[in-house]
């Protein structure tokens, strides 16, 4: 195995089930992907396609009925799945933090900014005089470029952005080998969901973490990210690095995603994906992708594609590619 | 560096004199609120009466045989006296405190038990919930006055201090199950998530999260149960089954009912009491809508 520490984070075979009184929804079907130190992976899907419920199932955050049925998450070589709440607590943070969904929410109403920064540090037992906590608070908050006064304020008194950016120097407080960022520019107009993905790389990149971005806006992704994983209905259909996903897609939800996305090269007709992701309750056999997919052939209907590594450090879970190979097999 | 991002600077910086410190802008937020400061005020009267009351008063003219029995007010006796020679005015000044300690007993007691289930049972869930749920239900349907006579009548001697007592372990359920159905609510708010992200305790979570948004909201329900509480001992004391040895409101007017003082028209012996009990309910219920004001910014009048 190479669980070294060297890998800040590998998710193997992530099964998350929401248990309903229907019977379980596979949210996370059988989920594996790794991440180098300081490397930037963009998670995209369409709403329902699971990419929260893995950023909540990483942090082991995740709510009843949500239940981590399998897999095995390696944060810096330790099995998170096989630690209790109070490891786990100490974990969160300081290994592995979170930039929350939702920046109006996010922040506790009735306590001033640094307060509520100082309040994660000390559940770490990170102990510091006032003056070295005011310090330390003025520090972070210039460093996602805000002013030190926010620091004395209150949530209502800031912007979106700027509780944004609050909750990113939260994150980074504790110098974290992975950050999670789920949709954090969701609340916020175009051009301010630049600017914190761009402070969040900043911040990123200067303690070297792992970051996942959540989303789906692959332009914000195509700025922010080196590595591309597309989900599609609880599976990692095609993960490769960005230029890769763009300008070669291989995965045919992966290339109608692309082909819907308006271009500043030349015109053409932008192009929807018809139909709707299938109920997770009871997912279709074969490849979830078959029932919009224009290319699906009888063996889609039946058997369930891998993701299979190719060149360049893309893989894809597509039986278009590997039909030829398999009819040989058959054939000899 | 994050020299590239543009530097997003607040909107109006703060300067020292626009620094408004906690406690004075909640006296300005207190202030502003004419509801909780008339009931303020009147129990603040109430209470202030009963300790210039006990300071100034000798307490042997509370005693049977301080003065001639049934005389009306005159310089010597400001409220008169009653059948047995009891000075009223002192036994009122030393009455209200009693029944104002009896409501402060229990409304401790019963906030802090009810606080305490209902944050464990809201926040927690589970089991705890179920638990605690059920037991505050099944609380809630014991007639808490019937159990107070009886409990009551089969103690011969029961000081104020038990008497707040019996009545704060009847009066829980009601906060329990309001605190509880608050923290439902609040548990799930998403800077309660982002604590739990940042790997902050439970307890933590709970002490610097929730209990400062439901501080208004525990101040109310404390307001109400002392209001209960004392309704509850002046209920009980007028029927005779309260602390005998004591001076206290519900006593004074259960011997003016025992002496027949209505009849006899000796109204400076039944009318101070009633008074006073109605002063410090109308106190109590402003203080009771103005902290609801405060928690619920929907009925407030003004900003």
């Amino acid at each position: 195995m190479t669980t070294t520490k060297d890998v800040p984070l590998r998710v193997e075979n992530l099964e998350v089930h929401y248990h309903t009184r229907k019977g379980p929804v596979k949210a996370v079907d059988g989920v594996s992907f790794e991440l180098q130190k300081g490397e930037r992976l963009g998670l995209v899907g369409e709403s329902g396609s699971g990419k929260s419920t893995i950023a909540l199932s990483l942090m082991v955050a995740h709510k009843e009925p949500a239940k981590i049925e399998g897999g095995k998450i390696f944060l810096n070589g330790t099995d998170m799945l096989t630690l209790n709440d109070n490891e786990v607590r100490r974990k969160r943070l300081s290994e592995i933090a979170m930039v929350p969904q939702g920046a109006l929410n996010s922040l506790n109403p009735v306590m001033r900014v640094k307060d509520q920064m100082i309040d994660g540090l000390k559940a770490h037992g990170v102990s510091k005089s006032q003056d070295e906590f005011a310090d330390f608070i003025a520090e972070l908050l210039t460093r996602v470029g805000l002013d030190v006064a926010v620091a004395e304020m209150y949530p209502h008194e800031l912007s979106g952005g700027m509780k944004q950016r609050v909750t990113i120097a939260l994150s980074i407080s504790m110098n974290p080998s992975v950050i999670i960022a789920d949709e954090p520019t969701s609340a916020l107009d175009v051009v301010v969901q630049r600017q914190i993905v761009q402070t969040l790389r900043e911040a990123q990149d200067r303690i070297g973490a792992a970051t996942i971005l959540i989303g789906h806006d692959m332009g914000l992704m195509a700025q922010f990210a080196t590595r591309i994983g597309i989900m599609y209905a609880g599976r990692l259909v095609e993960i490769g690095p960005t230029k890769e996903i763009f300008n070669n897609p291989k995965h045919p939800y992966t290339q109608m995603l692309i082909s819907s996305l308006p271009n500043t090269r030349g015109k053409r007709r932008l192009s929807g994906i018809p139909g709707i992701t299938p109920s997770l309750l009871n997912p279709p056999p074969g490849c979830v992708f078959h029932t919009r997919c224009p290319q699906a052939t009888e063996r889609c209907m039946i058997e369930i594609p891998k993701l299979v590594a190719e060149e360049n450090g893309h893989s894809w879970a597509c039986h278009l590619y590997t039909e030829a190979k398999s009819e040989e097999e058959v054939t000899a | 560096m994050s020299t590239a991002s543009p530097q997003i600077a607040p909107s109006d910086s703060i300067t020292e004199d626009e620094q408004i410190g906690v406690f004075s802008a909640i006296l300005v937020m207190i202030g502003r609120n004419k509801t909780l400061v008339a009931g303020f005020s009147l129990i603040l009267l109430i209470g202030l009466f009963s300790l210039f009351g006990t300071l100034l008063i000798d307490p042997e003219r509370t005693e049977v045989g301080a003065g001639k029995p049934a005389q009306s007010p005159s310089s010597e006796h400001l409220l008169g006296t009653d059948q047995q020679g009891r000075d009223v005015f002192a036994d009122l000044a030393y009455g209200t405190p009693a029944s104002l300690i009896i409501g402060l007993i229990a409304g401790v007691i019963g906030v802090g038990i009810g606080t305490a289930l209902g944050f464990l049972a809201g926040y927690y869930r589970g089991y705890w919930d179920t638990f605690i749920s059920l037991t505050t239900d099944v609380f809630l349907t014991i007639p808490a006055l019937l159990v107070l006579v009886v409990i009551a009548s089969m103690t011969t001697v029961l000081s104020i201090e038990a008497m707040g007592l019996l009545i704060g372990f009847f009066a829980w359920m009601g906060p329990a199950r309001t605190i509880r159905s608050q923290v439902l609510s609040l548990r799930d708010r998403s800077y309660v998530d982002v604590a739990k992200f940042n790997g902050v305790r439970d307890i933590e979570i709970i002490w610097r999260e929730l209990v400062p948004t439901l501080m208004p909201y525990i101040a109310a329900s404390f307001v109400g149960t002392v209001a209960a509480a004392i309704l509850a001992s002046i209920g009980l004391s007028a029927l005779g089954l309260g602390p005998q040895n004591e001076p206290s409101l519900g006593l004074t007017i259960y011997w003016s009912v025992t002496y027949g003082a209505l009849i006899r028209e000796m109204w400076w012996w039944f009318g101070p009491p009633i008074v006073v009990i109605v002063m410090l309910f109308i106190g109590l219920f402003l203080m009771t809508a103005g902290l609801d004001q405060v928690s619920n910014p929907r009925l407030r009048t003004s900003v």
